[in-house]
């Protein structure tokens, strides 16, 4: 083999180093990027646009075979998919905004709604042509509205339910509070009774102090909000400690496992889905949590109700599906076409499965309903149930808000261990959360 | 003239080869400043300002260090990571000192008791290891079921504040395998003439290991403390999955790192979690040079 020359391998040392410089700086890219990105489109009309998304293992195949689906239909448009676990999606999403290298639709997590708004993240969505809003009513574009701007559209509905195990419950020979019964007393009563006196000492319910919608529901009953409209802290103190009472009492009770039992404030269903009763929930989540015991029937109940619960109480929770604010105009019809086929096609989500709730579109939620599993019909009943109620306005967690639901889950520890009352925790939490909003005022 | 050529021609041979030096360190040499250093430097900027990320950053001078000062989660998260280096370092080297101390007895099957000791090692800051650490000492965990077969029912070890950062250290305890083989190669450098000698003289084993062992391994151990220290202080994968990204139960095993982590991607605090970043790099440098300082009262370097 001949040897190559001192000046040759120079020459390519410096081609490599240069390549790999070269290489270096463009890493970041790739796909058309949001802000930082080679373009979307060509001179053709076609487009490349990245969609990101988060979930479950299930989830991410569904969505895929959506997303190829949806290119075999419009071979001009490419889709390059992100996706990761809900935190890691976040995480990911905070890095992205960083390099202004955000994917041209993403989902948007819910603490996060307010902050990603006021940092232009949003498109505005009005006069995108292919975005069909013919099925919806003004209201439901009212409710998605932020400032008055349309700009994120729902991925779907969820309102926040007690599951619970039918299969355990005719086995054990119980049934939960009906009609006027049915109420935060009635339950607890039930629960308490339940767990003293079944066969197989099963708990009544889980833990679940940290679980943000059914702790909306109980504010709103309670004439409080979560977050008010001009981006403040919608509950008191005492609001807080009613609902750490709530669920001491459960748990001191026998009715509720302990911390240790349930491994951490937010129970883990794989470990005590077996033993609990009934469960506070998301309606979405029996789509999946039903899947670990498939040998049980599972119900959905709708919020147990105060006697003197404010009127207007009940509410809709939509998570959001966005447009980046810097997208590529050129790739804005495309973008507008992606979201339609993600909320306005029945047959979308024929493949995905309903895991992000009840549509928002009335048409696509009458329509499902032909291929909708029974945990699905469910999940369709109790939307349906919350959606026809009469509904005050519920606001978008404000700015600085994000760590929220970290600090609510350290609190309920105080208290579940015993090492802060829950009006001190509940102080605490208030305080902690309103100089966080502060800081980013 | 020809004696003035023969210096003039390897000057030349070696600015020749001092470019090519300078070609073949460039790819690792953008790395350092286009990765490490302009990085660091930003955040040395971004430490003196109100940053959101998303927002231009905004110079506000020593505010964000003297918020540390009222901050009773930033003092936590010292008293959990001081903890973890003060408990954890020192058994996880005495543990390596031991079990290299056994494997230089040249036993049978030494290369693989060696790779096996050495392979947590390689696991120990995975993903993978933090979340089987999750099934050992959960409620249902392998530990507690253990502990059943002889009537002890436990709790679950990583929900309770006062067990769970003590399951942290026994990870890291269990990653033994790096500083032992290091001190397994400090160890054969030692003359065995020395023990031989020390035998003759009538020195039991552990005079043996007082008086020799130790003061010629001292390099060795130093060497491996500086090390293990500088990983322990910023320890930060087993925290943030054993824990799920909290550093619960309330706050027990908030590390250093993960509450960093947490200001400056979930709170979006990151002028704040820039400032934190700068207090541990200058501690963990402060730290350093205070066991340099010390080290010369108790390393022996044989000269």
């Amino acid at each position: 083999m001949r040897e190559m020359s001192r000046r040759n391998l120079l020459k390519f040392a410096a081609a490599a180093g240069l390549a790999g410089t070269t290489a270096a700086c463009s890493g970041v890219g790739g796909g058309s990027g949001g802000g930082g990105g080679g373009g979307g489109t060509d001179g053709g009309g076609s487009a490349t646009l990245r969609y990101a998304w988060w979930g479950n293992n299930v989830r991410q195949e569904n969505y895929t075979n959506a997303l190829n689906a949806f290119m075999d239909d419009h071979p001009e448009i490419t889709i390059e998919t992100e996706f990761a676990e809900y935190t890691a999606f976040q995480e990911r999403m905070t890095t992205q905004m960083a390099a202004q290298n955000v994917p041209d639709l993403f989902w948007v997590p819910s603490a996060q709604v307010m902050t990603y708004y006021a940092n232009g993240l949003f498109h505005d969505l009005e006069g995108v042509s292919t975005l069909d809003l013919d099925d919806y009513s003004e209201a439901d574009i009212d409710g998605l509205r932020l400032d008055g701007v349309h700009n994120t559209m729902a991925l779907g509905i969820f309102v926040p339910v007690l599951r619970y195990n039918e299969t355990m419950a005719q086995a054990d020979g119980v049934g939960l509070p009906e009609g006027e019964a049915w109420t935060w007393d009635g339950f607890t009563e039930f629960a308490i009774d339940y767990a003293a006196n079944n066969p197989n000492g099963n708990w009544a319910v889980n833990y679940g102090p940290d679980h943000d919608l059914t702790l909306e529901a109980w504010l709103r009953q309670r004439g409080e909000l979560l977050w008010t409209e001009d981006g403040r802290i919608g509950f008191t103190a005492d609001g807080i400690a009613s609902w750490l009472d709530f669920w001491e009492n459960l748990r001191v009770n026998g009715a509720a496992p302990s911390i240790s039992e349930q491994d951490g404030v937010g129970a883990d269903w794989a470990l005590i889905g077996e033993r609990v009763l009934s469960y506070f929930g998301n309606s979405n989540h029996i789509i999946d949590d039903a899947q670990f015991f498939p040998e049980a029937t599972f119900k959905l109940r709708n919020m147990p109700v105060a006697a003197d619960a404010t009127p207007g109480h009940p509410y809709l929770y939509t998570p959001r599906l966005a447009v980046y604010g810097e997208i590529d105009e050129g790739s804005l019809e495309a973008a507008g076409t992606l979201l339609n086929y993600s909320v306005n096609n029945t047959e979308t989500l024929r493949i995905t499965g309903l895991t992000m709730g009840a549509p928002v579109n009335p048409r696509v939620a009458q329509e499902v309903t032909e291929f909708a599993s029974p945990d699905e019909q469910q999940m369709l009943d109790a939307v349906a149930h919350d959606r026809a109620l009469e509904r005050n306005p519920r606001y978008e967690a404000p700015a600085g808000s994000s760590t929220w639901r970290t600090i609510l889950t350290r609190v309920s520890e105080q208290v579940a261990l015993e090492q802060s009352t829950t009006i001190d925790a509940a102080t605490a939490m208030i305080d902690e959360l309103q100089a966080a909003i502060d800081r980013a005022a | 003239m020809a004696t003035a050529t023969a210096p003039n021609r390897r000057k030349s041979r070696l600015n020749r080869q001092g470019r090519a030096a300078h070609v073949f360190m460039l790819p690792w040499l953008v790395g350092l400043i286009g990765i490490t250093a302009l990085p660091t430097l930003a955040s040395l900027y971004l430490a003196f300002t109100d940053y959101n990320i998303l927002s231009t950053p905004e110079f506000i001078g020593i505010a964000n260090f003297e918020r540390m000062l009222a901050d009773d989660r930033f003092w936590q998260s010292v008293r959990v990571t001081l903890t973890y280096v003060l408990v954890s370092v020192p058994l996880q080297l005495a543990f390596a000192l031991l079990l290299a101390l056994i494997l230089d007895r040249g036993m049978r099957g030494l290369t693989f008791y060696r790779s096996a000791f050495y392979l947590p090692s390689l696991l120990g800051s995975s993903v993978a290891v933090a979340v089987l650490w999750r099934e050992l000492f959960g409620h249902a965990g392998l530990i507690n079921q253990a502990l059943a077969l002889v009537g002890i029912e436990g709790s679950s070890w990583l929900q309770n504040p006062q067990t769970a950062l003590g399951t942290l250290v026994i990870l890291n305890v269990w990653t033994f395998g790096s500083p032992m083989v290091i001190f397994l190669a400090g160890l054969r450098q030692i003359p065995e003439e020395l023990y031989e000698s020390a035998r003759v003289d009538g020195a039991s084993v552990l005079r043996q290991f007082g008086s020799i062992t130790v003061p010629l391994l001292t390099p060795i151990i130093f060497f491996n403390l500086i090390l293990q220290t500088i990983g322990a202080f910023q320890a930060f994968t087993q925290a943030h999955v054993v824990s799920g990204g909290s550093g619960g139960p309330v706050d027990s095993t908030l590390f250093y790192t993960l509450y960093i982590y947490q200001q400056g991607f979930t709170a979006f605090d990151m002028g704040y979690a820039s400032a934190l970043a700068w207090v541990l790099l200058v501690f963990i440098g402060a730290m350093t040079a205070l066991h340099f300082l010390l080290s010369k009262y108790w390393v022996f370097y044989g000269d």
